[in-house]
């Protein structure tokens, strides 16, 4: 049955928009591919809960906001940058202020050798052929409405190359900031990222906040580590509370190369966090860590897919929830592990706590194997705190939400024991502890 | 992609699972026997006829025929793991039933006696499986209940549906649809509309059933689609165990079977249903089989009520059901143990769904698949924890066993909570059987098969510990047929 | 009984045995000793049939049969057992019930008739006397959750109801206190006969202080580079495996290369 699509002024605001000029327009392909994805997005328009892939994330209400595209003030907006740096980062730095650059606050100068870092909009202004293939794909799945929209209108975000065997010894700090504007904004931005044979990085990826606003950002993050690669790559999500932000990443690792992700999510009233590997090089390993916690509001959909497509390549991920007062978390994480891709070791664990009547976990692990030779498991859970360690803090007289706000703690950052940096690992627990209610 | 496809393994798969003549199917006969039945196709008229031919009241053509009406309102579901040829529903008889219908069993067509012997299934007095009272529904309707009187004594009504609607007509009333609305989804609709028999059991207040009851279904006639529907109250207090097989020949078609599965368990009653599925699974290539597509659920009504699903599904080309429990009653307990596999091209989109509702709800998840051949073997499950469901438990194990590279085995559990002392509890392995196992066997002087079917056996014990123990016994040996060139 | 003639194999394209010859008659107990990567468990696996080991020269015959042209399954039908060194679990089967479909397994192909559950269980009272062996064992499944001396009690377990002509214990004292492996030394030893004959691998010499052979053969790298009696056990505990190659120059030049 047809029926006819509800009036949407999320679509109508772009219509309105008209013609945009964004980085890099006048280039015959990317205007076509822009063109073509922002067509392909206006006419499915935003998907509804019948789609597998938002099944538990309706974004009725947000196809009824209108966002401007882009904030003419981002370039000026000022933003003091020790509210942008992280403890125990002080490597090269590329700051992005409601979608755009700031060289003001980046720090580019003096870049190892081998390293290529710079915003996309330079890239497309000087040299844009070598991007080509990544700006101009196509996406059809149904669930892929964002990453259509961000395709028709990113204008900036991250080139970053690394070259063949060059371990880059100074973590990248890559920033991204929402600053209140006139009006509620949308951004889309887009990273590019290669790592040469055997080359070795360590990215820290920051989205935050310098003040309350209702902003939307898309961000699409496309990681390539070739062969032997070894990429360290660690999120900190504290983005503003009323904000929505869409993150979709993906990475293709090939032989022997090896990604860990680290990930904590805080901030933001509706994210939606799309995570795809492909493991595509024989021994190739790709590990996550993850963490939610939610509270008031907050809807957090989190959907991490890892293909195993050869051989003796291996996953682990373990990933926790946490959603108090009227949050609601969403976790899928599938493993897919193809024909022929023997010897493959598969794991996925995923723990939810449910702190509040008013709360609610989704959780959805799913395995799909065409491989006899695998090893492979998932579990899943979703639970409370133990009342037992409860009742023992407060028995030794902590005040029963400090004691909750512990025990929360400590489930969720055992996660992290993982993380290299130590400093940053302190400061992973920290946020996460300020965000507890 | 560095894949090697043509490893000395694979090609000795290969080579032997086509030398193999694939699986015996056992029950594949025809019986030869005169049949009454409507043309091909479906409209208003064909289900009208169908009731009448059926002497049914009027409520039950209205039922039919609202049902009928929502049908054709609906889309077929288009499921993401199954591979489903268009069904040309105007091509299938929806009645067929052997010409001569006994009033008794002494009445019954010796051919047809003859057919449920030689399926294990005695019906005539002689011969009557102990302990064990059977309803045998052969196409469309059922041709013989056993035990009548015994049950009569104890109270309890076990009856072919025709039968019920007849003379039970108000507990049909009361029941009917009541689980299962008749609009609930596309095959559960059409059922509704065209159901032609099936079995009914009522157990009343206090009554502790004294025997298992029992359908065998079988599926003869060539284009005809079976739509049973079955029934099952079991009143306070009462208990009951129910067990259904069903087989059907080897046809080079598909054909259709759409049952509808209905349980009510009232305040402390307990509800056991097992059954093994055998219908034709068709051949190596995939030509032929039966579409094994089943709603079943059961509602636990009552407080301290219990329902218990165990199945052995080894047939059907392609079979998609989630027997279900709505854990309604206060401390009420859902149960589903499954073992599902599949050999050759045969699909299975299998599971369950817990729906926790009432506090201190219970439900225990055990699901076995094992993938051998081409075949595609998935648990889709749902485990939901409603606002209401204070300190409900969920515990869900599901374990996949591949046999060969190109099968498929896939796990989908839904877990939704939204109660904050609810706990729910996954896991899910995937494997094969291992080489070391096999050589461990072997070097014990047991065959490879022998060692495969015993390492199967003791991958599905969970499960087989929970069927009466003469079907315990039948689904071993069915597993064993089952996978009959399967390992090289 | 078992006549191994210049035996080469070799595991993922890797040469492991390398000419390895050896005769054993009934009765006799030999002891197969070396250091780690002689090839040692090669040995144990290639004798009962395990895939993934490709013998590229030699034979090996047992009792006048070509012993590789069997099926693992012939080979136990025939009369070898193995002990492994790291029994596998089968979750869910029944160790009794394992054993007796072994066992019957292994009549039917020798053209006698079956045991039923009676008669089995009988026979299994008997060997679990000898064993010392607690019932509770017999209801669990094979070799699940059983500790290390469980599963290597459970092997010598298996080989009294099986009795089989020639058994191989592969490194059946790794991971073994001294309690357990007296244990397991004394069932060995009550299954010692005129017509049984026992290839005893082991790395170290402790295990042949409890069960006492007739020969010792020293392996390294693939061949067997010394044999004698008891006393050559004594030796090598003393010396260990650097005095072998020492008295082999090939194999110090090997070593040095």
């Amino acid at each position: 049955m047809n029926r006819s699509p509800a009036p949407m002024p999320f679509i109508d605001a772009l219509r309105e928009a008209g013609d945009l000029r964004l980085p890099g327009s006048g280039l015959a392909w990317l205007d076509a591919a822009r063109s073509e994805n922002l067509e392909a997005f206006m006419a499915a328009g935003l998907p509804d809960t019948r789609a597998e892939a938002w099944k538990y994330t309706a974004l009725r209400a947000l196809g009824q906001r209108r966002f401007a595209l882009g904030d003419a003030d981002a370039a000026t907006h000022p933003v003091d940058p020790h509210a942008l740096a992280l403890p125990g980062i002080d490597g090269p730095r590329l700051v992005f202020v409601n979608g755009v650059f700031r060289a003001d606050l980046s720090k580019l100068e003096a870049l190892p050798p081998g390293l290529s870092l710079q915003p996309l909009s330079r890239v497309l202004a000087n040299d844009p052929e070598p991007l080509r293939f990544a700006l101009s794909r196509q996406y059809r799945e149904a669930g892929d409405a964002f990453a259509r929209l961000n395709a028709a209108l990113a204008g900036d975000g991250m080139v970053l190359r690394v070259a063949p065997g060059v371990r880059v010894g100074k973590p990248i700090h890559l920033c991204f900031a929402g600053a209140p504007a006139q009006g509620d904004v949308a951004w889309h931005l887009r990273n590019v990222i290669e790592l040469g044979e055997g080359a070795e990085l360590d990215l820290v990826e920051h989205h935050l906040a310098t003040a309350q606003h209702k902003h939307l950002s898309t961000l699409v993050s496309e990681i390539v580590a070739r062969d032997g690669a070894k990429l360290q790559h660690t999120l900190l999500q504290n983005v503003a509370e009323e904000c929505t932000l869409i993150r979709r990443g993906s990475v293709r690792l090939g032989a022997k190369a090896q990604v860990m992700l680290h990930v904590l999510e805080l901030g933001g009233a509706l994210v939606r966090h799309d995570l795809h590997a492909e493991l595509h090089g024989d021994e190739a390993r790709f590990d996550t860590r993850g963490v939610f916690v939610l509270r008031g509001r907050q809807h957090v959909d989190t959907q991490l897919s890892i293909h195993h497509q050869a051989l003796n390549t291996a996953s682990e991920s373990i990933w926790r929830g946490v959603a108090d007062e009227r949050a609601r978390g969403v976790f899928r994480g599938a493993i897919v592990v193809a024909q022929g891709a023997d010897g493959s070791d598969a794991s996925l664990n995923n723990k939810n706590l449910l702190l509040s009547p008013l709360a609610e976990i989704d959780t959805k692990p799913e395995l799909e194997i065409y491989a006899d030779e695998v090893k492979a498991a998932h579990g899943a859970t979703v639970g409370q705190l133990d009342e037992r360690a409860l009742f023992y803090l407060r028995s030794r007289g902590l005040p029963q939400a400090e004691a909750r706000a512990l025990l929360t703690a400590a489930f969720c950052r055992a996660v992290f024991s993982a993380l290299p940096n130590e400093t940053l690992r302190d400061h992973f627990s920290s946020a996460l502890l300020a965000h507890l209610p | 992609m560095t894949i090697e496809n043509d490893s000395p393994a694979v090609l000795r798969d290969n080579a032997e699972v086509a030398a193999a003549l694939g699986r015996r199917y056992e029950a594949g006969f025809v019986t030869d026997i005169e049949t009454d039945s409507l043309p091909p196709g479906l409209s208003e008229d064909i289900v009208r006829q169908l009731s009448a031919l059926k002497g049914e009241p009027e409520w039950m053509t209205d039922w039919r025929l609202k049902a009928y009406r929502h049908w054709l309102t609906m889309p077929m579901p288009n499921w993401a793991k199954l591979n489903i040829a268009p069904i040309d529903f105007q091509a299938i008889s929806y009645y067929a039933s052997p010409k001569n219908k006994p009033k008794s069993l002494d009445e019954v067509d010796p051919k047809l006696l003859e057919t449920y012997d030689k399926l294990g299934v005695p019906l005539h007095e002689r011969a009557k499986l102990a302990g064990v009272a059977v309803d045998a529904v052969f196409d469309s309707v059922s041709v013989g209940t056993t035990f009548r009187k015994e049950l009569a004594e104890a109270g309890v009504i076990f009856c072919s549906m025709s039968e019920a609607i007849r003379e039970h007509s108000e507990l049909v009333q009361k029941y009917l649809g009541s689980v299962v609305p008749t609009g609930d989804n596309y095959f559960a609709a059409l059922n509704s509309a065209v159901f032609s028999d099936g079995s009914f059991v009522f157990i009343p207040k206090g009554v502790r059933c004294p025997m298992e009851l029992s359908t065998y279904f079988r599926i003869n006639a060539g284009h005809t689609g079976q739509f049973e529907r079955t029934l099952i109250i079991a009143e306070e207090g009462a208990y009951v165990s129910y067990l259904e097989g069903c087989t059907a020949p080897m046809r080079d078609e598909n054909q259709l079977h759409a049952a509808v599965v209905e349980l009510v368990a009232l305040e402390q009653a307990q509800i056991k249903y097992s059954t093994v599925q055998n219908w034709y699974p068709g051949d190596e290539e995939g030509r032929g089989g039966i579409y094994n597509f089943v709603t079943k659920r059961g509602d636990c009504r009552g407080d301290d009520s219990k329902i218990s699903w165990t199945q052995v599904e080894t047939g059907s080309a392609i079979t998609w059901k989630y027997p279900s429990c709505v854990l309604r009653g206060d401390r009420s307990v859902g149960e589903f143990y499954s073992v599902a596999l599949t050999h050759h091209r045969q699909q299975a989109d299998t599971g369950t769904k817990m729906i926790h509702q009432g506090k201190g709800t219970r439900s225990k998840i055990v699901s076995k698949g094992i993938s051998a051949g081409r075949s595609s073997n998935s648990y889709r499950g749902l485990v939901k924890m409603e606002k209401g469901a204070e300190g409900a438990r969920n515990y869900t194990q599901c374990d996949s066993l591949l046999i060969g590279k190109k099968c498929g085995a896939h796990t989908f559990p839904y877990m939704e909570v939204k109660n904050p002392t609810a706990i729910v509890e996954h896991e899910a392995t995937t494997s094969k059987i291992s080489d070391d196992q096999l050589f461990y066997c072997r070097s014990r002087g047991i065959g490879e098969e022998d060692a495969v079917s015993m390492i199967v056996d003791g991958f599905c014990k969970q499960v087989f510990r929970e069927l009466p123990m003469e079907f315990a016994v039948e689904a071993k040996k069915l597993l064993e047929i089952s996978l009959e060139g399967a390992v090289g | 009984m078992l006549k191994i003639e210049n035996l080469h194999a070799r595991v993922e394209g890797k040469d492991i045995l390398k000419g390895l010859t050896l005769t054993v008659k009934p009765g006799e107990v030999h002891a197969i000793m070396g250091p780690n990567g002689a090839g040692k468990s090669t040995l144990g696996n290639v004798l009962s049939g395990r895939e993934g080991y490709e013998v590229t020269a030699g034979s090996v015959l047992f009792e006048g049969r070509d012993l590789l042209a069997l099926e693992p399954e012939e080979r136990a039908a025939a009369g070898l057992f193995l002990a492994f060194q790291y029994p596998v679990e089968i979750p869910g089967v029944n160790n009794t019930y394992f054993l007796r479909a072994a066992l019957n397994a292994q009549r039917k192909q020798r053209g006698q008739g079956e045991l039923d559950s009676m008669q089995f269980l009988k026979l299994v009272r008997e060997k679990l006397k000898i064993m010392q062996i607690s019932d509770e064992l017999l209801h669990r499944a094979v070799n699940e959750g059983f500790s290390g001396g469980e599963k290597k009690r459970n092997e010598i377990f298996q080989m009294a109801v099986l009795e089989p002509k020639l058994a191989i214990l592969d490194e059946t004292d790794s991971g073994l206190d001294i309690d357990a492996l007296k244990q397991v030394a004394q069932g060995v030893n009550a299954l010692r006969s005129p017509d049984r004959a026992f290839l005893v691998i082991t790395h170290y010499q402790r295990l042949l202080d409890y069960i006492e052979p007739d020969f010792v053969h020293v392996l390294a790298d693939g061949r067997i580079v010394e044999s004698g009696d008891k006393s050559l056990a004594l030796k090598l505990e003393e010396h260990g495996y650097a005095w072998v190659a020492e008295r082999d120059p090939a194999l110090a030049n090997e070593a040095r290369a």
